[in-house]
């Protein structure tokens, strides 16, 4: 009850705030009635022209490419080339769950780096999956989320923003992409050991975007098809998605929650 | 007749399963829970038979009977809908009506076979029951999240939104649909044309 009232309190601080910011920029805000206004976009005229041109390139040089993987590569093979590319992303993810404060994660997270860069091949298969240890992913932009203040909606990760190639983002998660990128060993290790650009960074990339492009296909045609301003919609989405997976985490921290764990816990034991 | 009857056989044949699997789950024991896995075992029944008109119009069946379009066509409006005209209201919903059959169509392909998993039903101070469900993909990936909101009305339980990933349709729609409206000079009937002519095309 005193939750729900001090959540409002915020809400409509955060409304109050927000449709002075609006008004200025963009001359109204619509808050609608599960709380979440539209996302704030006010560089909306470069954003459009960027993804104009994403929508260029994807449809000649990567959708076509995309499409070819998915289905004449087998089906094998592409859940290795998935698994070697997740196991590349887990020294980042790890290092992220133990700012995220879920440092026994971390620990899970980096004992199936080790398991499957060795058992599993170089991370070709998902040993430590089958031995009782699933995969979690996670990024700097959601640490940054997860931070934010209580009075900061998981909705609001600053202006919108689109960025080129890799398509929809905001301030936090471009911050957040720029962080991972930093810490990640799989971009310090070649530039420190000087490994062939040809052979590793251009390759791992490369696959990334293909694989990425492969498994969000379903979902971004049918945003596509469905929608009257693709732009639009494909900003909303990404801003309730990314919300989504900061909310979870701020709910496993979030107080009330943490006590009932521990309660279901005595009432195990 | 007789290929008829054999039809009509597997029809209720399909129908019977569909009540048994219903029948199974012991924890969805509240209706708006039954609501979505009802509405999810139809869909795939009807997805069974090769696409046609008249599986869009079975599709668009369960979309009038399962859901509260008319509430979702409104909020999906925001804004715009207390200036729009009782003509204007009526268009919009009918074209939103029809577009929608058209992606429900597809969306039930994609996902038909697959196993819908209940996990539990929140009850919400607004009277909205939240019914969190999986689904559970055949490669081993992650299973996909889907929420359905259940409102009370008139007519009984209806469905009026599904979040996929977080992602809520009636949100997004909104946004769509605003920023089309403000890109076309804050005009309502360019929307309702653009919806029209999307429910007319391929």
């Amino acid at each position: 009850m005193i939750a729900s009232v001090s959540k409002m309190a915020t809400r409509v601080r955060c409304s109050v705030v927000a449709t002075a910011m609006a008004a200025a920029l963009l001359g109204g805000c619509a808050v609608n009635d599960t709380g979440a206004s539209e996302p704030w976009d006010p560089i909306e005229t470069p954003n459009r022209f960027i993804f104009a041109v994403n929508r260029a390139v994807d449809t000649i040089a990567i959708r076509p490419v995309a499409v070819l993987y998915r289905d004449w590569v087998p089906e094998p093979a592409q859940k290795s080339v998935r698994n070697l590319l997740d196991n590349l992303g887990e020294p980042v993810t790890a290092i992220n769950e133990v700012f995220q404060g879920d440092p026994s994660r971390a620990g899970v997270t980096l004992a199936r780096f080790v398991v499957n860069s060795t058992i599993g091949l170089a991370g070709l298969f998902d040993v430590a999956a089958m031995m009782g240890m699933p995969r979690t992913k996670t990024d700097a932009g959601q640490t940054i989320g997860m931070w934010a203040g209580k009075g900061v909606e998981p909705e609001n990760g600053g202006f919108y923003l689109v960025l080129p190639l890799a398509g929809p983002s905001n301030a936090r998660d471009a911050t957040g992409l720029m962080v991972d990128y930093a810490i990640d060993p799989f971009q310090i290790l070649p530039v420190a050991f000087n490994w062939d650009f040809w052979y590793y960074s251009l390759p791992r990339f490369g696959l990334n975007v293909i694989d990425y492009r492969s498994r969000t296909m379903f979902a971004l045609d049918d945003l596509e098809k469905n929608s009257v301003d693709y732009y639009a919609a494909l900003r909303s989405a990404y801003t309730q998605n990314r919300a989504e997976l900061i909310r979870a985490k701020r709910d496993k921290t979030d107080t009330k929650s943490e006590l009932e764990r521990r309660d279901n816990l005595a009432l195990v034991k | 007749m007789p290929l008829l009857a054999g039809r009509r056989l597997a029809f209720r044949l399909a129908a019977g399963t569909a009540v048994a699997l219903l029948a199974e789950p012991a924890f969805a024991a509240s209706p708006a829970a039954d609501l979505v896995s009802a509405t999810v075992a139809e869909g795939f029944s009807i997805m069974k038979s090769p696409n046609s008109p008249q599986r869009q119009a079975a599709i668009k069946q369960i979309l009038m009977t399962r859901f509260d379009l008319p509430f979702m066509a409104q909020t999906a409006l925001g804004k715009y809908w207390d200036g729009a005209t009782a003509e204007q209201r009526q268009r919009f919903v009918k074209a939103t009506e029809e577009s929608e059959a058209k992606t429900y169509n597809e969306r039930f392909g994609q996902y038909s076979g697959l196993e819908l998993k209940v996990v539990k039903t929140t009850d919400r101070p607004n009277g909205v029951e939240v019914v969190d469900t999986r689904i559970i993909q055949q490669n081993g990936s992650q299973p996909l999240k889907l929420e359905w909101e259940v409102r009370k009305t008139n007519q009984g339980l209806r469905i009026t939104d599904v979040k996929v990933e977080g992602v809520s349709m009636v949100v997004t729609r909104r946004s769509d649909f605003n920023s089309y409206i403000q890109q076309n000079g804050g005009k309502v009937d360019a929307l309702i044309e653009a919806l029209e002519a999307k429910a007319k095309g391929p």
